[in-house]
């Protein structure tokens, strides 16, 4: 509880710092004493958990704050013996079912059968129901979802779910129904930069506002990393000023080189290089779709607007086809080899009109 | 031949690239020559076939009767044979003998020109001149027919342009654009001329066409069907008078392969050297068996020998001749006590032992795999077999053990074996059960590299026994036909022998399987459609890599063949994607693309065929990687890389993926996040966070802030310094788990704080590690007692919700867990741990006694740090004044 991100984390649904009437909306939900399944969806870093907490608290007291690490035991229909961690508290559990692979299924049917059928204890006084909080519920296999939207109306009176995804295109429809879907959108700059003002204030130092929309610039408006960030800038030099560098995570960085690099050659050798930068993107565990992202947000800037269209288009097919891949480097190249095409056949086109 | 310009020099010298490809390829057509007769002898009468490169110049340069090219004689000709050319044969053939003889004057020899099939000219008209002209290109002409003949392939290259000589040179002035040209003779001919784009759209179209083989695929398979019954009927002929001599032969009720096992050295099939490795071998053993001096052969004679195989296979001995010494060790027994013969089953690896063991004089002895193998029974057959001789035996012969299938026994047996080997005389006499080996033992295995033979491979005389080449094999099984009284084509034999591979076993199966189906000839059918003799034709994942990438003239097919076979297509299109980029690839990327296309599609399906579990579309996975064959075939050979990038990638990206794994697992649980969230916004900016600036000796407030924030975060994170040994003896503190390899992608060392700042953060994480446990241990055990420890952490924990809770906690008695205590003064009482010098907690009671020291470790100059084997924890220099 020691980094900012950590220790100024607001805990009242009433000190949430931007999107106060969905806040206000929230408190009033769970006023009612009951509320539907929710499903919370926005980008990393918008303060999804924040709220989920607040709400919880809002709900059961500080209790909730107590938080414990469990490892369940798990086994699967082929006897395979799976362990998964909670992060529980004695009125919730959170849970991320992904971390188990395909055999998530198993996960969340045991789980919230297990939750579900434990009655409260002590139920004066109490919420007639727990909670389930699970992660990452987008990347969940189509079967764990399908299991999910059975459990979800049978065990109703006893649980209550709370999902968290960061998008809901891959929530299948019939999760998505039966949950009340509440998007967090992502803070803008100027929240961002408040916030870090804000947060400087508590820590007793003074930001210049130059620095604040600096560092939110980079965060991508992921308030996380902002305030990591900005954390990282007071460690490295103090007292701040406008024009220091902002330590950025280094895979951000490495995408833009590679991009750089796809630019300045279009060549199989070239290509073989990239092979390499893609192959060391993905050992380090940033996602796919991340890179192909990463690498179309800094490849289409040195696009005409007709390729610009058709880049992008190649990149939104690719990155399909990816998905129901499970190689994903051979795709990641495809796409980088068909730009290089495109972009070739551009710069030829281009330098042959010149003459 | 001599004694003319030789036309197919003259022809090689003109085409030698080309042939040079073709030529590889004359070894497996060879066997296909007699079906691919016919349909050259159907075409010798035509004139319209030249190659669509000499089209080009022979359209300009025509007229050059200096030329003595082939491929130009049917220009030269055609003023005289254009109105003949379609005539059936048989009218034009006349009786020309006085050419004959003028030719013979001519060309010398020319028997070898069949005169029958050769059209002569008839037009009275010509002058002499010409027709000498003319009966010099007939002969050219058929000479060049007949090469073809013997090499067909080249033919099939030079088949494939359509040029019609008709349609294109007139004598007349033509209707089309045209180019007149006129010979020494004043003849004008009227040469088509042709647009470039038409021109161009003929080569595509010439490109475009199939094979010759594929063209006439039909008309080859009629014309071989009636030349096989024409010689079959001949052959019957013959094999008829032949039959009754060999009749008692076919009597024999036993196996055909042992019927044919050879039975002198002569006989042998396998390669000489092999032969001559193993019998020199045995003949080591002559000093020790038969008490008669060794003849080493003379070092200048196996030099040349060696020298004339060129491949010498024998990997220990024989490489050059200082190595001769040690041959034989000082028991005079051979250096290598056991030979180890090792090939595809089939070759003749028991054969060749049997019979060397026997001529080299001894009584070979056989354990095979249908023999008890264990460790007992083993050794009961060693002894049996190397230490006592048959006494029944007339010629009392010793024995030679014969170790068959070895590769099959299991690791204990071979471990006895080697050890009763290795046994040397002088051990012998200590115990007295293990004598030295005193009789030569062949091990025979299919796989050299089987796990149970690991201990025998480095004491043994390791001889590779190959497969029979195809003319020996061929040749072979040429005679057994014989003695059998069957009845098969030369080629067909050969064919059988390129299908089984060097199996001489399976072959002669399959003759005898022939046999027994009561036919007395063997067709060509019988080889290619039966399944009888197809070896299990599995390729190992490079050779079909390798296959991908090269292109595969003979067969076109055959590259799927190759690929289904050697299976692990997801290998294979590991293989493809990391060689790809070295093979045929433009600098437009086009086929980059095109071959990423594939490979997409293949993981696609790959993938989807996983998950289902629905093979349904497997079949089309092989397709993929043909269609990558397509694409990057060449015919320049290319080193082809094992695919390891993949496997490389995960092996990395599983070992960081267990650094997040444990920061992910053991940090607080008020700080669990997300795996994803971990890994991409926290992880790459904590080595920032945990790198303050701070001078060691002299903190100031703020440093120690730093200090103490950054302690608490690892803390959080579950990271550690920890002291580790380095190289160079020196001890480092290191961070685990190394979040940086996580964090940073090239230069790693980056923002590591410097080694004081790491041994400050390390004393400070250790004091917050034990404020913690001691936070724990409290609330553990006297959980309903308030206490200042808790308190500390509730304090910073709850800022925000503190005072709605306590007001709910007086109101009712609620769980545990609901409670929150009151906010009191926690400056005062920080966290503290009473702990004597030695680490031991200082009771309570004692500690409030001795109440002026509040915090002994923080405040105390003196710090110990306990660490096994290692002591230079005090830090500072303390005299006895101090301590007292």
């Amino acid at each position: 509880m020691s980094l900012w991100v950590d220790k100024h984390r607001p805990r009242d649904l009433m000190k949430l710092d931007f999107h106060k009437d969905q806040a206000a909306r929230l408190k009033s939900l769970v006023q009612q004493s009951d509320f539907p399944h929710l499903l919370i969806y926005g980008p990393s870093g918008a303060g999804k958990k924040t709220r989920i907490m607040c709400l919880l608290r809002e709900l059961y007291g500080s209790g909730v704050e107590r938080l414990r690490q469990e490892t369940m035991n798990f086994t699967t229909p082929s006897n395979k013996k799976i362990e998964i961690m909670t992060v529980s508290s004695n009125y919730h559990i959170e849970v991320n079912p992904t971390d188990v692979g395909i055999h998530d299924r198993v996960v969340i049917m045991d789980l919230v059968k297990n939750v579900a059928q434990t009655h409260q204890i002590d139920s004066s006084g109490q919420r007639e129901f727990k909670v389930v909080i699970l992660n990452e519920v987008d990347d969940l296999t189509k079967d764990a979802q399908h299991a999910l939207r059975r459990t979800m109306e049978k065990y109703v009176a006893t649980c209550r779910l709370i999902l968290i995804a960061n998008s809901i295109s891959r929530v299948i429809p019939a999760i998505r129904s039966r949950c009340l879907t509440i998007r967090v959108p992502a803070p803008t700059e100027n929240e961002i930069a408040s916030i870090l003002h804000l947060v400087c204030k508590k820590e007793g130092l003074s930001l210049p506002s130059e620095l604040a929309m600096r560092i939110a610039k980079c965060s991508d408006r992921n308030l996380r990393r902002a305030l990591l960030m900005c954390e990282a800038c007071k460690v490295q030099q103090y007292p701040f000023t406008a024009d220091q560098k902002v330590p950025e995570p280094d895979w951000q960085q490495f995408i833009r080189e590679t991009a750089s690099m796809i630019l300045s050659e279009q060549s199989p050798k070239k290509l073989g290089e990239v092979r390499q930068k893609l192959y060391e993107l993905i050992i380090h565990g940033v996602p796919p779709d991340m890179v192909f992202a990463g690498l179309l947000k800094e490849l289409v800037r040195n696009c005409d607007m007709a390729m610009k269209c058709q880049v992008a288009s190649h990149a939104a097919m690719y990155e399909h086809r990816m998905r129901l891949g499970n190689k994903p480097i051979f795709h990641l190249e495809a796409f980088v080899a068909k730009f290089m095409a495109i972009y070739k056949k551009f710069m030829e086109e281009s330098l042959g009109d010149a003459f | 031949m001599s004694d003319f310009p030789d036309p197919d020099e003259e022809y090689e010298l003109m085409y030698a690239d080309d042939l040079e490809l073709l030529q590889e390829e004359d070894d497996h057509i060879e066997a296909n020559v007699v079906k691919k007769k016919p349909i050259q002898a159907k075409r010798s009468l035509d004139f319209s076939s030249p190659a669509p490169k000499h089209l080009s110049e022979s359209r300009v340069t025509d007229n050059t009767p200096s030329s003595s090219n082939t491929n130009v004689a049917p220009i030269n000709n055609t003023q005289i044979s254009f109105s003949q050319s379609l005539q059936p044969v048989e009218e034009l053939l006349t009786p020309a003998t006085s050419n004959k003889r003028t030719a013979e004057d001519l060309f010398g020899d020319i028997g070898d020109i069949d005169f029958d099939n050769v059209e002569m000219p008839t037009k009275k008209q010509k002058t002499e001149e010409e027709n000498d002209l003319d009966l010099i290109n007939k002969i050219l002409e058929s000479r060049r027919l007949r090469q073809l003949l013997l090499e067909p392939s080249r033919a099939q290259a030079e088949a494939k342009p359509l040029f019609d000589t008709k349609d294109n040179i007139s004598l007349n002035i033509p209707r089309w654009p045209f180019m007149p040209l006129t010979n020494s003779d004043g003849d004008r001919v009227y040469v088509r001329l042709e647009s470039e784009t038409s021109w161009e759209q003929s080569l595509d179209a010439a490109a475009e066409q199939p094979s010759l083989q594929s063209m006439y695929a039909k008309t080859w398979e009629e014309a071989r069907k009636i030349l096989e019954k024409k010689q079959e009927e001949e052959m019957l002929r013959q094999s008829q008078e032949a039959l009754p001599n060999i009749a008692s032969d076919i009597n024999g009720n036993s196996l055909w392969v042992e019927k044919y096992r050879p039975h002198s050295y002569l006989d042998l099939l396998s390669e000489e050297p092999v032969n001559r490795a193993l019998l020199h071998w045995l003949h080591l053993w002559d000093k020790i068996v038969f008490k008669k001096e060794v003849k080493t052969t003379e070092p200048q004679q196996r030099n040349s020998f060696s020298k004339r195989t060129g491949q010498f296979q024998l990997t220990n001995k024989w490489k050059g001749k200082k190595e001769f010494g040690p041959e034989m060790d000082e028991d005079g027994r051979p250096h290598h006590k056991v030979a180890l013969l090792c090939g595809p089953p089939g070759v003749g690896k028991t054969t060749l032992a049997h019979l060397l063991a026997r001529i080299a004089g001894y009584r070979p002895v056989e354990l095979n795999a249908s023999d008890e193998r264990s460790t007992d029974a083993f050794r009961n057959a060693l002894q049996s077999a190397t230490l006592m001789r048959s006494v029944i035996d007339a010629e009392k012969r010793p024995n030679c053990l014969i170790l068959d299938e070895i590769d099959g026994a299991p690791l204990p047996t071979v471990e006895l074996l080697v050890k009763w080997c290795t046994a040397t005389g002088t051990e012998g006499k200590k115990k007295a059960k293990t004598q030295p080996l005193k009789r030569p033992v062949i091990a025979i295995c299919n796989d050299l590299y089987a796990t149970s033979l690991r201990p025998l491979r480095p004491v043994a005389l390791i001889i590779h026994v190959g497969g029979v080449s195809l003319q020996r094999l061929s040749s072979r099984l040429a005679r057994v036909c014989e003695c059998e009284g069957l009845t098969v084509m030369p080629h067909v034999l050969a064919a059988l022998a390129a299908r089984v591979q060097g199996d001489v076993r399976s072959a002669i199966h399959v003759l005898s399987f022939i046999k027994a189906r009561a036919k007395a000839q063997l067709n060509m059918e019988d080889v290619e459609n039966t399944s009888v003799g197809t070896k299990d034709c599995s390729k190992s994942m490079m050779q079909a890599l390798t296959a991908i990438f090269t292109t595969n003239d003979k067969d076109e097919n055959a590259i799927m063949k190759t690929v289904q076979a050697a299976g692990e297509y997801d290998r294979l299109v590991d293989g493809i994607f990391e060689n790809y980029l070295q093979a045929r690839v433009d600098s437009r990327l086009l086929i980059a693309c095109e071959t990423l296309s594939w490979l997409r599609l293949h993981d696609t399906i790959h993938a989807w065929t996983m998950r289902t579990q629905n093979y349904s579309l497997y079949g089309m996975l092989p397709q993929c990687v043909v269609r990558c064959h397509r694409l990057l075939a060449s015919r320049n050979p290319q080193r082809v890389k094992f695919p390891m990038q993949a496997q490389e990638a995960y092996r990395k990206k599983t070992e960081l993926d267990s650094i997040v794994w444990s920061v992910w697992r053991y940090s607080a649980p008020s700080v669990a996040l997300a795996r994803r969230a971990l890994q991409l916004d926290v992880i790459p900016l904590l080595p920032y966070l945990l790198a303050p600036t701070a001078s060691v000796q002299l903190y100031r407030e703020s440093e120690r802030k730093a200090l103490r924030t950054c302690a608490e975060a690892m803390c959080d994170y579950a990271l550690q310094y920890t002291q580790q040994r380095t190289p160079e003896g020196l001890y480092a503190f290191v961070l685990e788990p190394d979040i940086y390899k996580v964090a940073f992608f090239e230069n790693q060392e980056r923002m590591r704080p410097p080694p004081p700042v790491r041994q400050a953060i390390a004393r400070e994480q250790q004091l917050e590690m034990i404020k913690r446990s001691e936070e724990m241990a409290n609330r553990v055990s006297n959980p309903n007692k308030p206490d200042t420890r808790s308190k500390a952490t509730d304090s910073k924990e709850g800022t925000v919700g503190k005072e709605g809770s306590a007001k709910e906690a007086k109101e009712t008695r609620l769980p545990n867990h609901l409670q929150r205590l009151k906010p009191k003064e926690v400056e005062k009482t920080t966290p503290q741990v009473h702990k004597d010098f030695f680490g031991r907690i200082v009771p309570l009671s004692q500690m409030q006694r001795s109440d002026a020291v509040p915090d002994v470790i923080s405040s105390s100059s003196v710090f110990y740090q306990y660490r096994e084997g290692f002591n230079n924890a005090v830090r500072r220099n303390v005299r006895t004044r101090d301590m007292l």
